[in-house]
């Protein structure tokens, strides 16, 4: 039992970093080299923090950190800036994921819409304040809307196809933790 | 069982908080090196991309061929009416193809009689786009050529006709280009058969607003844009489009090249490309152009006036 449970939580792992990596995978492909002039969901972040508010055992911090640092780098955005805010909104979404492990979908949403909103925010100023050259607003603000959107689509179908869930409350993991 | 768990979370917690502060002091300390130090982290990225694309490169080429075929498998609902108007063209075609041939011709006795040599130093280096930006908010492609084969920042990119970007970014088996339709993208240029002088400025939209126009009124929709030369970015006289206007009245360069589809690009090996090598180096003319009179003029001057007041 205990070796299954544990089994799992690194597949699981496995599964998130395989998952990223596909995401980045098929945003590189050179299908179109025209300027779109729209921006779909960032799968990353809404992925990323689906799980960590369900499941916060399957996201291990280095390895987001790894990834988004990644998705950094080949998205030629500045490295580390938004990496390093979404590490912090995450933190934020583990503990509240915690603290309400019984409400409601609708308020996961909002407060997950509500962090993505102030974390995006703080990048454009702070690009803007480094004259970094931050990204077209209509863009980001198009990227910010879609990405909620797409966040029950995600948690949908990890929660279907991956059976990542909230786990009850006071369930224990293999080793007798509090999940 | 039970102070084991406790003892467990006791040091868990606290470990995982100094992790987190941890990475993203790291993370926060990269950003700030990267907009110190830019050049050197740009190669870092360079080099780390470099790594990674051929993990996804050999599944990359397979993916995209088969959503390019349904892609094209949508193209043949409306195949007859593809067909005529591919009749159509080829109508008009063989007489171009007639008038191209008799130009050769002249063109090949007048060189002949000239005994010109065309400028061998525009030799290329053909590359195969291996992915784009992979977010809407940049253009750049990335080719699988590089440092090994003799790839230097700042060379031009050709398609088949047009200007396609210049080279920024380049790992051992990689380098990147920057589109001409990035925000990022300034090129010099000059348009035909006018003569005036104007930036090709990116806006991340398909067609580039011309920018810094001289005198708008000599400048009409069809015109040529073709690099000018200036400042040492990119060798004179390579075709960038033809002007167009969009419906606000704004002069636009409506790309030569095909941004539709790149595949293979050519990369215009440029020996005189100034470089930038430091950290706060700047592309600049070696002489600032139209600055008052030129040197000899002003020395000639200054003689003058020295003469002037000796005598």
């Amino acid at each position: 039992m205990a070796d299954e449970t544990n089994a799992r939580r690194w597949s699981m792992r496995i599964t998130y970093v395989g998952l990223c990596l596909l995401v980045m995978f098929f945003h590189l492909l050179p299908l179109s080299t025209v300027p779109r002039g729209w921006a779909g969901p960032d799968l990353l972040i809404a992925l990323s923090f689906a799980w960590v508010v369900r499941r916060p055992d399957y996201v291990p911090t280095l390895a987001v950190a790894a990834m988004l640092l990644l998705a950094d780098m080949l998205f030629q955005r500045p490295p580390g800036l938004w990496s390093a805010l979404v590490l912090i909104a995450m933190e934020g979404l583990r503990s509240s994921g915690r603290r309400s492990r019984q409400d409601g979908f609708a308020l996961e949403w909002m407060n997950m819409a509500i962090t993505l909103t102030v974390i995006t925010v703080i990048y454009q100023l702070i690009l803007m304040m480094l004259i970094a050259g931050p990204p077209p607003l209509t863009l980001s603000l198009m990227a910010l809307i879609a990405t909620i959107l797409a966040y029950p689509v995600v948690v949908l179908l990890s929660g279907v196809l991956l059976g990542v869930r909230k786990a009850a409350p006071g369930a224990i993991d293999a080793l007798g933790h509090r999940i | 069982m039970a102070r084991d768990r406790g003892h467990t979370d006791d040091y868990k917690a606290p470990l995982r908080r100094l992790l987190l502060g941890v990475l993203i002091l790291c993370l926060a300390v990269l950003f700030l090196l990267w907009r110190i130090d830019n050049p050197r982290v740009e190669r870092f990225r360079a080099q780390v991309i470099d790594q990674v694309m051929p993990g996804f490169g050999w599944a990359m080429g397979p993916v995209t061929t088969t959503v390019n075929i349904f892609r094209d498998f949508q193209s043949y609902q409306r195949i007859h009416e593809q067909n005529q108007e591919l009749r159509r063209e080829l109508q008009q075609m063989r007489s171009w193809k007639e008038a191209a041939l008799q130009l050769e011709q002249e063109n090949a006795r007048l060189l002949d009689l000239n005994n010109v040599a065309l400028d061998p130093r525009l030799t290329y280096i053909t590359g195969v786009v291996l992915a784009d930006s992979g977010s809407p908010f940049r253009q750049s492609v990335l080719i699988n050529v590089g440092a090994r084969d003799g790839i230097v920042d700042g060379w031009a990119t050709m398609d088949g006709i047009g200007l396609v970007g210049r080279i920024s970014g380049v790992g051992a088996n990689t380098s990147r280009v920057i589109l001409l339709t990035d925000a990022t993208s300034r090129i010099p240029a000059v348009i035909q058969p006018s003569g005036q002088r104007a930036l090709i400025v990116g806006d991340n939209s398909s067609a580039p607003p011309i920018d810094f126009l001289e005198n708008k009124d000599l400048v009409r929709p069809g015109d040529r844009i073709v690099t000018s030369g200036d400042g040492e970015v990119f060798p004179a006289g390579l075709l960038i489009g033809q002007v167009a206007k969009d419906p606000g009245g704004r002069l636009r360069a409506r790309l030569a090249a095909d941004y539709e589809r790149l595949e293979f690009l050519r990369v215009l090996r440029d020996h005189g490309a100034q470089r930038v090598t430091q950290p706060s180096a700047l592309i600049t003319p070696s002489e600032v152009p139209d600055s008052g009179p030129s040197p000899e003029d002003a020395e000639a001057a200054e003689s003058a006036a020295e003469l002037a007041n000796g005598g």
